[in-house]
């Protein structure tokens, strides 16, 4: 999977469960997870998407520090990369 | 009753089988236009009832994604999609800043968030705990459904979900009546909604029998009627806005109707089997507290769900507490047009009620081709009828042995 693939799932896993509206055609690498909507909780249902969708299994604390989509696209290619 | 403590009903939204705005609905209702189907979004050669009335879905999308409303559950999103319109049509602004206080959002609802709950079970018996979201919680309680609703639109009055099986609509509208009659709210926005086409859920129903096995869908509801065997599942939301008359006055609000009364009991004799004895004491409580005669009521819709045993004792139960002005009373239910929609059918059918009152005319019985000996009464033809009397009663009665009677009153200033 590229990395343009995962970043294009994760803008529909994003849509899915963002509670805000949110200019969907403004997602870039560059563009801040907090600023697509998502708080506390509702990044826990994208952590569950995330694992769900990419059949990965890792803890939220692995997430600490992850600002923007490009940084959660680098963690999930890492992840997929080291399960071959 | 002082004036100010009037209790009336200035918007009205629905999402129901026959129609997902108020022209279609009462265009479909009042031709006799049903919309009761052989299933096609369960596999009907499962079941021994092989029909269902349920909502359109590519309008209910439409509308969905016309107002944002992000899907979350059919039951929550129904009532959501209802909540919006029952505040546009009431003039409300949505999501008025700062918060609109004092504004109550009960929601009646029989299985709540089953949509959710059914997902849950079932990632959790195909993963195991992994198959668990983290979210789950707040996807399960039924509260979410008025909490959703309350946050969307920023109303800090109280917010609950009522759960009465299918007198819970009834019973939320009830409520949100008193607490604006008796001074502790001025405005509610309240009904009831339930989405049940669930394997599991459809497959229970299917197992107590209480559906028709009808399998011709033109014949399968038909309360009332000799040959009914039971009812068909529906599904949808209704929700109405309740202010005080001083309050719609005061911002120029269209007033669809008034709630005049409204009384509510328990068997409290079988969870399943309804009781004429309950039902007579929540008729008369509802009339008492409109201080109102049988006599001056001209229309009932009739919780009518086409089961042998409620179409008769509630027919005995009105009959009782009618006497001789039973033989005037028209009698109608909506089932044989959407079936019975459950913990939202006290809602939709409420909505039909006020607009029937406002028509002076409601809309047709299908099917009752020979009326039951055993059920007594007059009833409303098969095709839509006129009425001249303002004052027109709802009975929602449920599972639990639950009781619901509400006197609606067409608008007079």
């Amino acid at each position: 999977m590229t990395r343009q693939d995962i970043c294009s799932r994760l803008r529909e896993l994003m849509k899915k469960s963002s509670p805000r509206q949110v200019d969907w055609n403004a997602y870039t690498e560059q563009s801040g997870i907090a600023g697509l909507g998502f708080d506390s909780l509702s990044v826990l249902d994208l952590i569950y998407d995330v694992q769900q969708a990419f059949d990965l299994e890792f803890d939220a604390e692995e997430l600490t520090g992850i600002e923007t989509v490009g940084d959660l696209v680098t963690f999930i290619d890492g992840k997929l990369s080291a399960k071959g | 009753m002082a004036e100010s403590r009037r209790v009336v009903v200035t918007g009205l939204g629905l999402v129901s089988p026959v129609g997902l705005d108020e022209k279609t609905f009462w265009g479909n209702m009042l031709a006799g236009r049903h919309s009761i189907r052989r299933l096609s979004v369960l596999d009907p050669t499962q079941f021994k009832s092989p029909n269902g009335a349920t909502v359109d879905d590519q309008i209910f999308s439409e509308a969905l994604e016309k107002r944002s409303i992000r899907p979350f559950d059919r039951a929550l999103d129904m009532a959501m999609l209802a909540s919006t319109c029952a505040l546009e049509s009431g003039g409300i602004e949505c999501a008025a800043e700062p918060p609109r206080r004092n504004m109550a959002v009960i929601t009646g609802t029989g299985g709540g968030v089953v949509g959710n709950v059914a997902e849950s079970f079932n990632r959790f018996a195909e993963k195991g705990l992994r198959g668990v979201r983290p979210t789950t919680v707040i996807r399960i309680i039924n509260n979410s459904i008025s909490s959703m609703i309350s946050i969307r639109f920023r109303l800090t009055g109280p917010n609950y979900a009522v759960t009465s099986a299918c007198t819970s609509a009834l019973n939320a509208i009830g409520i949100g009546f008193r607490m604006i009659r008796d001074g502790y709210i001025d405005c509610a926005l309240c009904g009831g909604t339930d989405a049940m086409f669930i394997p599991a859920i459809y497959g229970a129903w299917d197992r107590i029998g209480a559906m028709s096995e009808n399998p011709d869908p033109e014949k399968a509801s038909r309360p009332f009627d000799r040959d009914r065997d039971g009812f068909v599942l529906g599904e949808g939301a209704g929700m109405i806005l309740m202010e005080t008359n001083e309050s719609a006055k005061a911002r120029g609000a269209r007033v669809r109707g008034e709630i005049a009364g409204y009384g509510e009991s328990s068997d409290a004799t079988h969870i399943a089997k309804p009781d004429k004895d309950g039902q007579i004491i929540a008729l008369k409580a509802a009339l008492a507290d409109a201080q109102t005669r049988p006599s001056e009521i001209g229309y009932i819709n009739a919780h009518g769900t086409g089961t042998t045993a409620n179409d008769e004792s509630e027919s005995q139960a009105i009959r009782e507490v009618f006497g001789s002005s039973a033989d005037q009373v028209l009698v109608g239910s909506n089932k044989s047009l959407f079936g019975h929609l459950m913990g939202a059918s006290g809602a939709v059918e409420t909505i039909a009620t006020i607009m029937g009152l406002e028509a002076g005319r409601v809309p047709p019985n299908l099917n009752l081709d020979n009326p039951d000996p055993a059920c007594n009464l007059r009833f409303v033809s098969g095709t839509a009828t006129d009425i001249s009397s303002p004052l027109a009663l709802k009975n929602s009665f449920g599972f639990g042995g639950n009781n619901a009677v509400m006197v609606l009153r067409r608008y007079e200033i």
